[in-house]
């Protein structure tokens, strides 16, 4: 397919995700790892640009600590020494209409924005496995997120994600399974529920307090 | 040594299928782990407790680190059960060939993804969707404009239909390509459903 694909001048997307705890151990050992198969992903496979999605071996999430450490480092290392365009997609733990999953979102989108990727895919809420559970909602936050991030000093993102990512991780073990597509929205009007609105304002009032000038 | 040229696709095949042979556990449970060891010894990497790097020389260490893992231990195709190995010139000589901006969509909903280097005030192109996550039939076509309506939202990604015309789509069943097409269509009808019809898809 991808011979296909190459000849007649279609745009190439790598879709890779390395699994944090499994063949590839820590931290350091899979950013290695995720570092050079993204590369190799552009040089031997004619890739455009490369769909990254570090995965946690425990959780199944992108979202854990440990995840956004190996995307972070590995989009850092390769922005900094090449022009190549880097993505990464969301799997967060919390279901929609909940504050958790849009905490989650918000830090991977800070993550990567600061890190330096050029494309932010997403959101699989509820880890991407659960029929009808994703909205435009978990979109919304990371392009919010994303844009509040924009320009700030590493230091400064840091200090937010010190206080962030423990915020939600404590309920890993006991994520809200949040709700439907059906639930969260009118089907016909394609409108979001004045509760999921009221879920998105307590997650952006929760951002401020840990430091994220984010405006919606 | 100076590369010939960059490898293309068909190259790549023909070097997996000329390549070594080597067993999948061998790879998966003894190469991988054990050359990525090697090199975080040999870079000398530690990451700490912040999750964004600010040390310029600790990531360059990272990025030599991830090239050596590359042309000491190559790329495994489990289909063939083969390793391709590349030089480094052949390496760059790719790295080269990729683009460094994409114009995604058409007309008025085009936009440019672009290098952004490190966080500038740029944003990232915002791609919303479900992410290959399970979506009814019945509410694809809204879930999809709830996406496409967001003004942040650039681009979408797709969610997998379950059904199509209420039968299961079958993966390596015609029902799959039925799907797929039916997708598309869906993807199509919500973002112009949005006002957005020529949004990257």
């Amino acid at each position: 397919m991808l011979a296909g694909w190459t000849t007649v001048g279609d745009m190439i997307m790598i879709e890779q995700m390395p699994i944090f705890g499994g063949y590839t151990g820590g931290v350091e050992e899979t950013a290695i790892c995720d570092v050079a198969t993204t590369l190799g992903s552009f040089a031997c496979f004619a890739g455009n640009f490369h769909l990254d999605g570090p995965i946690h071996i425990r959780w199944g999430v992108t979202t854990a600590k440990e995840t956004l450490q190996v995307a972070a480092y590995a989009a850092a290392a390769i922005d900094q020494n090449t022009d190549l365009l880097l993505a990464n997609q969301y799997y967060p733990m919390a279901g929609p209409c909940t504050e958790m999953c849009l905490l989650e979102t918000a830090a991977q989108a800070i993550v990567d924005t600061a890190s330096g990727r050029e494309l932010l895919s997403g959101s699989a809420a509820a880890k991407g496995v659960v029929q009808d559970k994703t909205t435009g909602m978990e979109a919304r936050i990371m392009g919010d997120a994303s844009v509040a991030t924009c320009g700030m000093k590493i230091e400064d993102v840091n200090e937010i994600l010190n206080k962030l990512v423990p915020s939600y991780e404590a309920n890993f073990t006991n994520a809200p399974a949040g709700k439907t597509f059906q639930e969260c929205y009118d089907v016909k009007t394609v409108k979001p529920t004045q509760e999921y609105l009221d879920v998105y304002d307590k997650a952006v009032q929760s951002l401020r307090d840990f430091g994220l000038d984010i405006k919606h | 040594m100076v590369a010939r040229r960059y490898i293309d696709v068909f190259e790549t095949y023909d070097r997996f299928a000329e390549g070594r042979r080597i067993p999948e556990k061998d790879w998966d449970y003894v190469i991988v782990p054990e050359n990525a060891k090697m090199m975080k010894e040999r870079y000398d990497l530690h990451f700490g407790s912040n999750i964004i790097p600010d040390d310029p020389d600790l990531i360059d260490r990272l990025f030599l680190a991830g090239v050596d893992m590359l042309l000491s231990t190559g790329i495994y195709n489990s289909d063939l059960g083969m390793v391709l190995d590349l030089d480094e010139d052949e390496l760059y000589e790719g790295l080269k060939m990729a683009p460094k901006k994409l114009k995604l969509g058409r007309g008025k909903d085009r936009v440019t993804c672009k290098a952004r280097r490190g966080n500038t005030l740029r944003k990232p192109i915002i791609q919303g969707g479900p992410t290959g996550a399970p979506v009814s039939e019945g509410i694809f076509t809204s879930m999809i404009q709830s996406y496409a309506q967001e003004p942040t939202v650039d681009t979408i990604v797709s969610g997998v239909l379950n059904t199509v015309d209420g039968h299961p789509a079958t993966t390596n069943t015609p029902w799959e390509i039925r799907a797929t097409h039916a997708e598309i269509r869906y993807v199509r009808e919500a973002t112009r459903k949005a006002g957005r019809p020529g949004m990257c898809i």
